[in-house]
């Protein structure tokens, strides 16, 4: 019985940055780091940003990008962004997100995710026919996507509920189908709508 | 192997063992939690304790190994017991049913560190040795504490299936004190059309 640990490798920022943030993934059940240009490529990329909003390193396409920053003000991001993780995340956060990511899943930090939302926020109320496809969602899908209008992981959304996580994804794969949305992001923005 | 079937596996623990100088420690479950990597992990914790976020009732498996296990990980804790009472805590306060058990209970830690290594730990000799001197032991707490120990099991069984039933076609692992093994499995053999039992490492 081995687990299959997931590689990642850490970028960006200074030495220091990149030795601690190693060192503590490192320390973390079923995650393995890598050199950056190891073959085959790692997983997950941890990327410490700069102040520089546009320095993305390119990543090969298997591998998908985690950016820690506590910065919401991008023009736009790399399609291979797969989570924003901010730095005032707790260690295990940190475990949880790279898992997601790991998984083809968006992450966001709550505190990341209530900057976006006040941000963008749309004062704009819900039309008919977005109504009548809230009224289509179950009760649990409707549950989660309060949740996910507060911010919340899916690791959280899956703790508050006593269900796994892989149950959570399936149901925000739902929810996403139904409202035709294509990132945690715009589920979240029609989320708040939806209070 | 089914998706949709959920598959369930049993871990015992021993809170009093790790504090006697065996081969093994709280890092080896770490490990095999961490390892297995289920979707839900019952652990013996009530709902509420869970909620607040209180360890100070529960075991040292609980508070020092599972709960900092699936912290970083994707496991789901759920809590399953009914109440905060642990197997020890049944002991008679006085008299010479406390002598005999804690006579059983001398006898049940020199087992436990005779056997000293995993692969006998979980070899049937020993789990037959254990299971019978825990079903001695029980037979010498005050008829009262034998009916709320078969309560706590059965609540926390319920609470399992439960969990099951909300959560259709996981890997669920049970870790519990290995006490109430030899309650607990006919207990949930009761309910094998909602779940398949393996051996941990097959989960």
């Amino acid at each position: 019985m081995t687990l299959n640990k997931i590689t990642v490798a850490v970028g960006g920022g200074h030495e220091l940055d990149r030795a601690g943030l190693a060192a503590l993934i490192a320390s973390l059940p079923g995650l393995r780091v890598v050199p950056i240009d190891k073959n085959p490529p790692p997983q997950v990329l941890v990327w410490v940003t700069s102040r520089d909003l546009n320095d993305f390193p390119s990543v090969q396409s298997d591998t998908t990008l985690l950016l820690l920053t506590e910065n919401v003000n991008y023009e736009s991001l790399p399609e291979t962004v797969t989570g924003l993780l901010s730095r005032d995340e707790s260690p295990a956060a940190l475990g949880i997100a790279i898992r997601q990511v790991a998984r083809g899943e968006q992450y966001l930090s709550p505190s990341l995710a209530t900057a976006i939302l006040q941000k963008r926020q749309s004062k704009s109320l819900l039309t008919e026919s977005e109504k009548s496809i809230i009224n289509t969602l179950t009760e649990r899908e409707r549950e989660i996507l309060e949740y996910l209008a507060q911010g919340l992981s899916n690791k959280m959304i899956a703790s508050r509920l006593y269900l796994s996580v892989r149950t959570v994804e399936g149901h925000l794969a739902n929810i996403y189908l139904s409202l035709g949305v294509h990132s945690r992001t715009e589920a979240m923005l029609m989320a708040v709508r939806v209070r | 192997m089914n998706p949709t079937e959920t598959r369930l596996a049993i871990l015992g623990t021993m809170s009093d063992l790790h504090r006697q100088p065996i081969s093994y420690d709280l890092n080896c479950l770490q490990k095999v939690v961490a390892d297995v990597s289920p979707d839900l992990l019952c652990a013996e914790i009530t709902k509420e304790a869970w909620e607040r976020a209180d360890f100070s009732q529960v075991s040292l498996e609980v508070r020092e190994a599972l709960s900092p296990t699936i912290a970083s990980m994707d496991i789901v804790l759920i809590p399953v017991a009914s109440s905060p009472k642990q197997y020890a805590d049944f002991t008679p306060d006085s008299g010479w049913r406390h002598r005999v058990v804690r006579n059983f209970d001398r006898l049940l830690r020199w087992g436990q560190i005779q056997a000293n290594d995993v692969k006998t730990i979980n070899g049937f000799g020993f789990g037959a040795f254990c299971h019978t001197v825990c079903w001695l032991t029980e037979m010498f707490w005050s008829g009262n504490d034998r009916a709320a120990w078969e309560r706590q099991n059965q609540e926390l069984v319920e609470n399992i299936v439960r969990a099951i039933q909300r959560d259709r076609g996981r890997r669920v692992l049970i870790a519990v004190q290995c006490q109430r093994l030899h309650r607990l499995i006919p207990l949930l053999h009761a309910h094998d059309d909602l779940f398949k039992m393996v051996a941990y490492q097959d989960l």
